[in-house]
């Protein structure tokens, strides 16, 4: 953190080696397009790198502030116009589940858990979570696209968010 | 402070929180959780294990980027650095090049197949020439060919013509005895009275061998005059038979030596050999 307030070339490099994946999970499963998608990673870290004055502690975790630079950043790329032009049109919630498929020999072996953890979820749970977390739904665009009601959505929201902590503790 | 708890425990209820944590809420709403959390111990504590378990979920869901990438975002944000890196890769290189190595790999088959065409190529060529040279060769044999077989089936017809004098029954041979100027001297000749025709056998001859500026002429004699039937070269390689001008009746036939072409009217005097019927 010191580091990375001075502006220190190991913060950066410590940054990346820590987060780079996790922040690479959220941008690949709104972006499938690989190099598209790097490009993202880059323009992520580069942001992080040069407005992080900005970031409060007081105000949260590092993360939490970089997941939402790096969704931001996809959802303007996927939403531009020249990505517009090239879209391939794939049904959202597919999406999620073929890139997790596409990007199984990138799983670290540590992740293998990764099932028990789906099977704690509800899919329904888990649609809503992926939607908004790794495709930058906000919680209205997901209540439309599922058709169900907000309070419904915010209610599943907070019991899948719910699960995730009972799971990790 | 009782009451406080609960409107804590139903602002938590409500779940702004974690759409606080995913980003989904407006500027108002997130100016408004940030002064709850700092108000509220209980907010920030949930909020704090709200983040956790998403950064926990994402960690689950994490995506190693390409090997590549990590010195090239490096490198963009502090130029230079990636150098270092790059040494530091490269102690973890075998890693390194379960990544990197499909797109070399591409470019280094490319390159290969490149090669391998153009190695084709020149073999081709080098072929093609060789074929060429070897097909000139082949039509330079083809074109001597025909001349020999021109040259077979020539010879052939004569030997046919000569053949015919041979087996013709009305032909009568005639040997010319040589004369005082050359005693050895000898020439047959074949006469058809009733084809008109004379033949001379060149095999048999046996004359002194004529010089450039002489040949010589054979003559008929038809009620003791001469009649030119012409001429010919005595030379050891002729072997054919030669035929003669025609001439339906004649009592002897002479050879002089002439002037080359031949003369109107023999020179006695060069008289080799006579023959009489």
């Amino acid at each position: 953190m010191l580091a990375l307030r001075n502006r220190d070339k190991t913060g950066i490099e410590a940054l990346y080696d820590m987060y780079s994946a996790s922040l690479y999970g959220v941008i690949a499963r709104i972006i499938t397009d690989t190099p598209t998608a790097e490009d993202v990673l880059q323009e992520t870290f580069v942001k992080i790198w040069n407005s992080f004055s900005s970031y409060n502690t007081e105000k949260g975790r590092l993360f939490t502030w970089m997941v939402n630079i790096a969704r931001n950043m996809a959802i303007d790329k996927i939403r531009s116009k020249d990505f517009k032009n090239q879209n391939k049109n794939q049904d959202l919630e597919n999406n999620v589940n073929s890139i997790d498929e596409q990007r199984n020999t990138v799983y670290k072996p540590e992740l293998l858990g990764i099932k028990d953890l789906v099977e704690t979820l509800k899919p329904e749970q888990k649609s809503i979570l992926d939607l908004v977390y790794f495709k930058g739904f906000t919680h209205v665009e997901a209540a439309e696209e599922l058709g169900i009601p907000l309070g419904t959505i915010k209610t599943r929201l907070r019991m899948a968010i719910q699960q995730l902590r009972k799971h990790f503790n | 402070m009782n009451f406080e708890l609960e409107d804590i425990k139903a602002y938590i209820e409500t779940g702004i929180l974690e759409l606080y944590v995913l980003g989904d809420v407006s500027p108002a709403e997130k100016l408004q959780v940030e002064e709850m959390a700092a108000k509220h111990p209980a907010i920030k504590a949930e909020l704090d294990e709200i983040e956790r378990s998403m950064e926990l979920y994402a960690q689950k869901n994490a995506v190693e980027p390409s090997e590549q990438l990590r010195s090239k975002i490096l490198e963009s944000i502090i130029p230079g650095a990636a150098k270092s890196e790059e040494a530091a890769a490269n102690s973890v290189a075998p890693k390194d090049n379960i990544i990197s190595m499909p797109s070399p790999n591409i470019f280094r088959f490319y390159k290969y197949a490149f090669a391998a065409c153009l190695a084709l190529l020149l073999v081709s060529i080098v072929a093609l020439v060789s074929l060429y040279h070897k097909l000139q060769d082949s039509n330079t044999q083809i074109a001597s060919l025909q001349l020999d077989k021109q040259r077979f089936a020539n010879t052939v017809s004569l030997k046919d013509g000569e053949l015919q004098v041979l087996q013709d029954a009305s032909f009568k041979f005639l040997k010319l005895q040589g004369t005082v100027h050359a005693p050895a001297a000898l020439v047959t000749v074949a006469w058809s009275p009733v084809r008109k025709k004379v033949w001379i056998d060149m095999h048999s001859i046996k004359m002194p061998e004529n010089d450039k500026d002489h040949q010589y002429q054979l003559w008929a004699l038809v009620a003791g005059k001469p009649v030119d039937l012409g001429v010919f070269d005595a030379n050891p390689d002729s072997t054919d038979m030669k035929e003669m001008k025609s001439i339906a009746s004649a009592d002897a036939f002479a050879v002089t030596l002439e002037p080359r072409g031949g003369s109107a009217s023999p020179t006695m005097d060069e008289m080799m050999v006579l023959g009489k019927f």
